[in-house]
């Protein structure tokens, strides 16, 4: 691990501290909101922009992992947090069967197929009654009513998860099995020409992407206490992740940070100027089209070739 | 070290490659030669291990491998440099070269580097080892190909038209650098140019209709009056 990112990680232990416990409480469900979906899109960034499984059904996850986490603390005295652990591990193994019956499918089916896959998943939820069905579940730790403010905790817990994400991802593309997803992304023919068992990889990458979207779901849905199928397993989800990396930069670990902050600041600007509603949706989607028009790599690369240009000597 | 018997693959009602038996020995260079349509390619892509054979059994050091995967196959010895270079357009030639070293020859983590350096200053690379594989020109781009290749430390190293394209100074660098390769290892190279693989290949096989129809030295079998008749079409062989 290299100096400036263990300082990273450091650093980010006191500011996610500060974080919880210096904020006010509304800014800390924005923030939680902005980092988990950061998270989320980080993952679907890894899975679609370095292992190339772009993919509609990235709700799918953020569904299980809400649903995983509210059903087993529902049900046991396992304590929040710890639940909050497990579920990443349990939804990360669940995919790796998914994923053996789903790589049958290539590219646009694969896309495809797994927003079905996500909508299937929701119709099951909206008629199993011990998940609530249409009416959702309340989060119960052992069916008492949840103790403490959530949102400082999951707070705390997405700040520094996200910095450790970001270090993490840096660390992995070093390893060997990073070398070997950085080249899958530039030749994946190649690649396993090379004795990289493709196969095997692309498992490991949707397991571990799912998990850590499960994580973001289940977080997200500690702070609000409540989910529904329609709300966890929506498709906006996926529109938000999509927008994020592909307007930051696919493929890179630092555009998806821009993508986030650039969305959520013109949310919260536009409903500050009182467009009430999805309005911002639409500004969104201008700015998807004119983005991909012009930049077609996202905004970081294009920022990034902006500042290396050599200048003019004169 | 490497044995085919009865290597066989059928497309539909043609059979590309039938029942070709083949032998290697360390140290062997091989040129693989014949008309369009001969089946070379689909031999060497049989060996190479993109389709298993319909037929035939494919033994390498005493392990049967003809229905192993690309990837077990280059694992287990055998690493082809494709005739369009294969190279990774994003990553840095070391990269390039570190790939194979540490998944096709499975070398622990200072063992791949030092074998990655290794295998690009014996291919000429060393000076660019930083630079970005995209940035290369088409000899060079060769040299990474053929790199990556060695680079997986294969018993049996393929070479598909590897010296098409280039000009007869740059076809000299690549037979140099196959001459360098060719220790503790059999090589197999499938080329247009018989330039290039004289004085390289000490053996030459000639395929015609999905058949091996001559298999053995150089200067024999160029001599050899069927070899005149399936590239001239003299019908018997008068015009050597």
């Amino acid at each position: 691990m290299r100096r400036f990112e263990l300082a990273a990680l450091c650093l980010a232990v006191p500011a996610a501290f500060a974080a919880a416990w210096g904020i006010d409480p509304g800014l800390q469900f924005l923030l939680v909101e902005a980092l988990v979906l950061f998270l989320m899109a980080q993952m679907w960034n890894l899975a679609a922009g370095y292992a190339g499984q772009v993919s509609f059904g990235q709700q799918l996850f953020v569904g299980a992992g809400a649903y995983a986490l509210f059903a087993i603390a529902n049900a046991t005295a396992v304590p929040v947090w710890v639940v909050l652990a497990v579920v990443p591990v349990l939804v990360g193994l669940a995919a790796i069967p998914l994923g053996m019956v789903m790589f049958h499918l290539k590219h646009a089916y694969f896309a495809i197929g797994m927003w079905v896959v996500a909508e299937i998943a929701q119709q099951l939820v909206l008629i199993t009654p011990w998940l609530g069905g249409t009416g959702g579940l309340t989060l119960r730790p052992n069916g008492e009513p949840m103790q403490g403010f959530p949102e400082q905790l999951v707070l705390g817990l997405a700040l520094f998860g996200s910095v450790a994400l970001v270090v993490g991802l840096r660390v992995f593309l070093r390893t060997p099995m990073g070398l070997a997803t950085l080249a899958m992304r530039d030749n994946p023919a190649a690649a396993e020409g090379a004795g990289v068992d493709i196969r095997r990889l692309h498992l490991i990458l949707f397991a571990l992407t799912a998990a850590g979207t499960a994580l973001a779901g289940a977080m997200y849905y500690t702070t609000t206490l409540y989910t529904s199928p329609l709300d966890a397993f929506q498709v906006n989800w996926i529109v938000a992740t999509m927008f994020i990396v592909v307007i930051g930069g696919i493929g890179t670990l630092t555009g998806p940070a821009i993508g986030t902050v650039l969305m959520i600041t013109l949310r919260e600007v536009m409903t500050a100027y009182g467009f009430s509603g999805d309005q911002y949706w639409i500004v969104m989607g201008l700015i998807s089209i004119v983005t991909l028009l012009f930049l077609p790599r996202g905004l970081w690369p294009a920022l990034q070739a902006v500042l290396s240009r050599p200048r003019a000597t004169t | 070290m490497l044995v085919a018997r009865g290597l066989t693959r059928r497309f539909g009602m043609i059979t590309a490659v039938d029942a070709v038996d083949l032998d290697l020995a360390p140290g062997d260079a091989v040129g693989l030669i014949g008309p369009n349509g001969a089946g070379k390619s689909t031999l060497l892509s049989l060996l190479a291990g993109d389709a298993p054979p319909d037929a035939g059994s494919f033994v390498l050091d005493g392990r049967s491998i003809a229905h192993l995967p690309l990837h077990a196959r280059v694992r287990a010895g055998i690493a082809r440099a494709a005739q369009i270079p294969q190279t990774f357009a994003r990553l840095t030639l070391r990269e390039n070269a570190l790939l194979p070293a540490q998944h096709g020859a499975r070398l622990p983590a200072r063992a791949a580097q030092l074998w990655a350096d290794e295998v690009l200053a014996l291919c000429g690379l060393a000076d660019k080892a930083g630079s970005m594989a995209g940035a290369l020109g088409l000899l060079d781009r060769k040299r990474l190909e053929l790199a990556k290749a060695v680079a997986a430390r294969p018993r049996v190293l393929l070479l598909d038209e590897v010296a098409a394209g280039l000009t007869e100074p740059e076809i000299a660098t690549i037979k140099a650098l196959v001459d360098k390769l060719r220790d503790g290892r059999a090589v197999v190279w499938v080329e247009h140019i018989p330039f290039a693989l004289r004085g390289t290949c000490a053996r030459l096989v000639v395929m015609d209709k999905g058949a091996k129809l001559l298999d053995g030295p150089f200067d024999e079998v160029w001599s050899h009056p069927d070899l005149q008749r399936i590239y001239m079409g003299v019908a018997d062989g008068r015009a050597a």
